[in-house]
């Protein structure tokens, strides 16, 4: 997608794309909240259990279909990526680079000093990157679709059977709201004292200067940004205590989740592609076709 | 381009928040607006109108989407132009700045402008002393906290804060909102002083009429990113049924002339400020005993 041509080096509120909620209204948007937390858990356990570059990529594509099927614009979706990329890139090299893969049978494909990089090597790269991708989209796609009010009751309705172990489900699915519900309020507080500064003599221009110099001009910006995230939190639970907020204890929802066979269809679903993933992983697939292809270097 | 005494001219400015995102909002459809020389620019319209986005091209913390931003002689379309000095000149004031200080100390907050353009220990010194004289605030309050402040204090000090960079152009997001009497005055007074310097200019954005009425030569009405009226103070402020269809109120001495009028009392309506009003009531009382 195309940037205009130099927006504002102060737009953060803009750029703070997880946690927003796109309410196109599709057909994603309309499963029940609990079935879509636990589609992204399972995809979790997916992308962790499995390191197959074939499964992962059955995982994009999966997450990728539902993203369309969202009616959620893919750019978008990837902008959100935008700023952790060159980190991925310096782990998937480091990965190649530096952490020795093991394996019944290297090949080499590269070789010089210490640095030896295998086919083996390059999988784990590129297995890293995928895995980051995806789940990134992953979330990215429960909180477009997802708005915080259905969050909030779905992780509190997962969490109650924790209950009787003593965790106390609402006032953790409160936590979770509010954090989620801050982070555009500090973004836009933090635009508004950057542009204070800014207009003050300050130069936040970005990659303009190094990491120390960046860090201790951030300072004059921490200071204020605590003191009004503080202020604010006092603000809200004097909001609360107003309106007879007294915890979890005795509240009732005025909206009631109901799963749907269409919610049991999905989470079912799922279940069963991460299932295929993880056993695409543990028979080692890629191991299997490049042994197909190319004999074992003895 | 302009005349000679021309500080900002903005022509057909246009601006939309997270343009090329799902959330686009159109901020400014396009807007012009000249600052000359020595005049104080008052800018109202309602909540939302595009005042403070408005407000933000004119140092240069926005770059102009469509249409075009000249100040002092530098188009801000241009991005080799040294935006650092243009935000040394435009100073900018933010809606409750009291808010943004962020050194522990009076004095250091003052000095962060100065500062930051590099200055000598005792020229920054001299600026914190001139920026805070110039608000009302005694030097000796530097050493204070800034926390033990009053709220007046701290935005007098917010203030200082911008002057200590010793800008020509003042621009001005509702500065009085929220100040007891005595603090709003005083502080319109300090702003029609510092004005009265020729080469000066202020921009003042607002939805209170009667800071406007008391500072303005020239207003400008925005009503949903377009401006809907423009012209000189006296015109423009009496344009009843314009503010009064753009959710803004009039000032009480115009209000007042209005309503005597409608009561068939010989008043005109251009008074703009209670003292004006007053004298014209007083000519009435004299004329009628």
């Amino acid at each position: 997608m195309n940037r205009p041509s130099r927006p504002s080096e102060f737009e953060l509120v803009g750029r703070v794309t997880i946690g927003q909620y796109l309410p196109t209204n599709s057909q994603v948007h309309q499963l029940d909240p609990r079935a879509k937390l636990l589609m992204v858990l399972l995809l979790a356990i997916g992308v962790v259990a499995s390191d197959s570059l074939l499964g992962l990529a059955i995982l994009l594509g999966g997450v990728a279909l539902c993203l369309v099927s969202a009616r959620i614009p893919l750019g978008y979706t990837l902008d959100g990526l935008r700023p952790a990329l060159p980190f991925l890139l310096l782990l998937a090299l480091l990965q190649i680079l530096v952490i020795p893969a093991r394996g019944p049978c290297l090949r080499t494909v590269w070789e010089w000093a210490f640095f030896s990089v295998t086919d083996r090597s390059l999988l784990a790269g590129a297995v890293l990157a995928l895995r980051f991708v995806v789940m990134a989209l992953g979330i990215s796609l429960v909180s477009f679709s997802t708005s915080t009010t259905e969050l909030t009751h779905g992780i509190e309705h997962l969490l109650r059977p924790m209950q009787t172990f003593g965790l106390p489900a609402h006032e953790a699915a409160l936590v979770v709201n509010i954090t989620i519900r801050f982070l555009p309020i500090l973004a836009a507080e933090a635009e508004r004292l950057l542009k204070a500064q800014a207009s003050r003599g300050a130069d936040f221009g970005p990659g303009r200067f190094g990491l120390l110099t960046r860090a201790r001009k951030l300072l004059p910006l921490l200071v204020p940004l605590f003191l009004i995230s503080l202020r604010r939190a006092d603000q809200l639970v004097e909001a609360m205590e107003a309106r007879c907020y007294l915890g979890g204890k005795g509240r009732t929802n005025l909206i009631q989740l109901r799963a749907h066979p269409r919610d049991h269809l999905a989470v079912l679903a799922t279940s069963m592609v991460v299932a295929l993933v993880v056993y695409l992983g543990s028979i080692d697939v890629e191991g299997l076709i490049l042994s197909s292809i190319l004999p074992c270097p003895t | 381009m302009s005349q000679p005494d021309t500080l900002i001219s903005v022509q057909d400015l246009a601006h939309t928040y997270l343009r090329g995102t799902p959330f686009e909002v159109p901020s400014l459809r396009g807007v012009s607006l000249t600052v000359a020389a020595g005049r104080t620019v008052g800018l109202v319209g309602p909540t939302g109108s595009g005042k403070s986005t408005l407000l933000q091209h004119l140092n240069g913390l926005l770059r102009p989407q469509e249409g075009t931003v000249h100040v002092l002689g530098d188009s801000l379309t241009d991005p080799s132009i040294n935006i650092r000095d243009i935000r040394q000149r435009v100073g900018l004031v933010f809606q409750n700045p009291e808010d943004q200080l962020f050194e522990p100390y009076a004095g250091d907050d003052v000095a962060f402008g100065p500062r930051a353009l590099g200055l000598e220990r005792d020229q920054v010194r001299e600026r914190v002393r001139q920026a805070m004289e110039a608000v009302g605030l005694s030097f000796d309050l530097k050493d204070r906290l800034t926390s033990q402040l009053s709220q007046g204090e701290r935005r007098r000090l917010a203030l200082a804060g911008v002057l200590a960079l010793e800008p020509q152009i003042l621009v001005l997001d509702e500065p009085t909102a929220g100040l007891d009497p005595l603090g709003r005055r005083s502080l319109l007074d300090f702003l029609s002083s510092w004005a009265s310097d020729a080469k000066r200019a202020i921009v003042l954005a607002t939805h209170n009429m009667e800071d406007i009425a008391l500072l303005s030569d020239d207003v400008y009405v925005l009503v949903a990113g377009k401006i809907v009226l423009s012209g000189p103070a006296r015109t423009v402020l009496q344009n009843a049924d314009v503010l009064l269809q753009s959710s803004l109120s009039l000032p009480v001495s115009v209000e007042l002339s209005r309503q005597l009028r409608r009561r068939g009392l010989p008043v005109s309506t251009d008074s703009l400020t209670m003292d004006e009003a007053t004298r014209q009531i007083e000519v009435l009382l004299r004329g009628d005993s």
